[in-house]
């Protein structure tokens, strides 16, 4: 089954809409790239410092325990709410065919934004951090998060409110559900946080907020862009549109219940890390479903991996996500987690969450909208393959080494007749692995940042086709020739 | 034309996530945040005269609340957790005093109203440091404290901790280091961490 081609109408329809949507949306993307390579050089220092202890002990900004928390900040309120924000601007803009009104007043929410994670940024820097994993802002920083979140969403409902055909799109469920669920998460969580009267479910909201904004935001912003981009690249539709309907609400109504089990044996009543145990189980069924799904509609095209940059992180995202929730759900069965928790497997599986799920699939969703909004290609495939490679290493090495650091180190925990400091002695070399993988994250997004930098200035290419992987620019023909597509 | 099913399917996003809210966040919440101090019955034992728990005069040590303080802003809760737990989550309880005074048969596993002096919980993120809800019983005069903190290399030449060295100054008087009021209030704090209060049989069997 093949799409019909677009008409000439249909086209300029679609440049249309990519103009409206050109300058807020690469506004939101070139800062999330600048915040993301901060924060990954940030991940490179914290884990090296975490590794030497002693390294600059006589300053006060150097310490792990500031260091990891302004990194892991950065990394999700600097890059990955804006890249998802800018991607949903576009991809519902898209879908519903309108265009996005009042541009400017989207790129002064966006500065709001931005000075926000600024100055929260600089709060933990600075030692008014209050240790609450991605809530440790000073508390009055909140609602101007949320009210320049709810203020963006402001321009996706509506659009999806107008549009024009009956039918739902997968894409347009998941877009939705992430704009409404957000808010109503990060408002909840601080509410309780900040309300301070029951010490115990503060944390119990930190845990919970931390594990829905992974599946109730990252995943269906993700999810959305892959169920756009696969489909329209191996150009016939998603392979079983019911098979996504029903994995769409299995996530819906399973994401929620997750989080708790981080703090299995914690002082909460027993059921609620059970509850949430079980649903990042049963969750695994919506995930496997939805990636099998995405991967059927890739059969017969697979080659097509080797050329499309977009369809190349799509797809690896999309592995990656099923890699979360299967050791996601691995670590809240006692079997496995009462040695991996709190060792360092927990930092790789947030960070295989942040970056290797999400980010990859961001890129993947880069690498298809900028040529189209700036109206020029990327300027390097070389470029994107080097940033595609070591960003794959990268997450990979971070993975391998937490896992296995983090069986080890929980090992050495258990063994209660040994001193404490044989856990930290026997798993430091791990956090070397922690180390190279953020320097190997680093350098690729250095050429990421150069690349789109190029394409914010309007210095990209401007010849006729997409730049493909490993193709000669403009040799569209034959790369789709070379993937058994005519 | 179609706003119909828009308020359809905004309402079922709703509901599927409003049925976890409620019952794992909102319900919890407000019960935990009634939680009242429960008086120990007559000839119970009490830790010196002490009538409820949680005591709230107990948990508090000098300029502990601005320690407390000190050491979130520092993030030391992102490598010492402030949980143990039940033997059939983790070995934490098997560790020489993790659990509190064993000698007394007071270790025991930490609960929710343990926490009730602080406005959030710190319960952890990784544990790259030793768990710290009993730290008070284990560190227990402020000059071990505070070489602790200025310098855990002394104590055990493995540690992983770094050494808060900007916590303090250099003596005037020559060789040594001064404690600034910041880390007076930390290890003020940290004595007065003392999770294994002895529960009330009421508190033991009611729940």
């Amino acid at each position: 089954m093949t799409v019909p081609q677009p008409t000439p109408e249909e086209l300029n329809e679609r440049a249309a809409i990519d103009r409206s949507a050109r300058y807020p949306v690469m506004f939101f993307f070139t800062s999330a790239a600048a915040w993301l390579f901060f924060a990954t050089v940030l991940g490179f220092v914290s884990s090296l410092k975490l590794r030497l202890p002693g390294l600059w002990d006589e300053c006060p900004y150097m310490g792990y325990g500031r260091l990891f928390p302004v990194h892991f900040n950065a990394l999700v309120y600097g890059w990955a709410m804006q890249a998802g924000i800018g991607v949903m601007l576009w991809l519902m803009a898209r879908l519903t065919r309108s265009r996005i009104q009042h541009p400017a007043a989207l790129i002064v929410l966006g500065h709001v934004w931005n000075a926000a994670v600024s100055i929260a940024l600089i709060s933990i820097w600075f030692g008014a951090g209050r240790s609450i994993p991605l809530l440790d802002f000073p508390a009055w920083i909140w609602p101007v998060f949320a009210v320049s979140y709810a203020l963006m969403v402001v321009w996706v409902i509506p659009m999806f409110h107008a549009r024009r055909n009956a039918l739902f799109y997968v894409s347009e469920m998941y877009l939705i559900g992430a704009a409404i669920w957000f808010p109503w998460i990060f408002i909840t969580a601080n509410l309780i946080i900040n309300r301070g009267s029951a010490p115990v479910m503060g944390a119990g909201a930190n845990v919970w907020y931390i594990s829905n904004l992974i599946y109730f935001w990252m995943a269906p912003v993700a999810l959305a862009v892959a169920y756009y981009i696969i489909p329209k690249i191996a150009g016939k539709a998603i392979y079983s549109y019911p098979l996504a309907q029903v994995s769409f609400w299995l996530l819906a109504i399973l994401a929620g219940w997750t989080g708790f089990s981080r703090f299995m044996g914690g002082p909460f009543p027993a059921w609620m890390p059970s509850v949430s145990g079980a649903a990042s189980i049963f969750i695994l069924l919506a995930i496997v479903a939805t990636v099998a799904n995405l991967l059927m509609t890739l059969k017969g095209c697979s080659k097509l991996w080797e050329f499309s940059p977009s369809l190349r992180f799509t797809v690896f995202g999309m592995l990656m996500l099923a890699t979360y929730a299967v050791l996601s759900a691995m670590s809240s069965t006692f079997l496995f987690g009462r040695n991996l928790q709190f060792s360092h497997f927990l930092v790789g599986l947030d960070t295989l969450a942040f970056y290797g799920f999400f980010s990859m699939t961001m890129f993947g969703a880069f690498y298809f909208i900028v040529p189209r909004i700036t109206g020029s290609e990327w300027p390097s495939g070389e470029k994107i393959r080097t940033h595609f490679w070591f960003s794959t290493y990268g997450i990979l090495t971070m993975v391998v080494t937490m896992l296995v650091g983090g069986i080890a180190q929980g090992g050495n925990l258990a063994q209660w007749d040994q001193s404490f400091s044989t856990s930290f002695v026997n798993s430091s070399a791990y956090v070397v692995g922690r180390c190279i993988a953020w320097a190997l994250i680093s350098f690729s997004n250095l050429s990421f940042l150069y690349q789109l930098a190029l394409m914010f200035i309007g210095k990209g290419r401007k010849t006729e086709g997409p730049t493909l992987i490993h193709a000669e620019p403009g040799q569209v023909g034959s790369a789709r020739a070379a993937a058994g597509l005519h | 034309m179609n706003s119909n099913n828009f308020w359809k399917l905004l309402g079922a996003l709703g509901a599927a996530f409003a049925l976890p809210w409620l019952t794992l966040i909102v319900i919890p919440f407000i019960s935990f945040s009634n939680f009242e101090p429960v008086a120990y019955a007559e000839g119970e034992e009490v830790d010196g005269g002490v009538l409820s728990y949680p005591d709230r005069a107990l948990q508090r040590h000098g300029a502990s609340d601005y320690g407390r303080k000190i050491y979130a802003a520092e993030g030391c809760s992102y490598c010492h957790t402030q949980v143990v737990r039940p033997t059939y989550a983790g070995p934490d309880m098997w560790r020489p005093g993790w659990g509190g005074r064993e000698e007394e048969k007071l270790a025991r596993e930490t609960q929710p109203y343990d926490y009730s002096t602080e406005a959030f919980a710190l319960l952890g993120y990784q544990r790259i440091g030793q768990d710290l809800s009993n730290l008070g019983h284990r560190i227990t005069t402020r000059a071990l404290m505070h070489q602790h903190l200025s310098d855990p290399k002394s104590l055990d030449p493995d540690s992983g901790m770094p050494a808060y060295r900007h916590l303090y100054t250099e003596s005037p008087y020559g060789k040594g280091l001064l404690p600034t009021p910041k880390a007076e209030a930390l290890v003020d704090y940290l004595l007065s961490l003392k999770k294994d209060q002895p529960l009330p049989a009421e508190y033991v069997t009611g729940r």
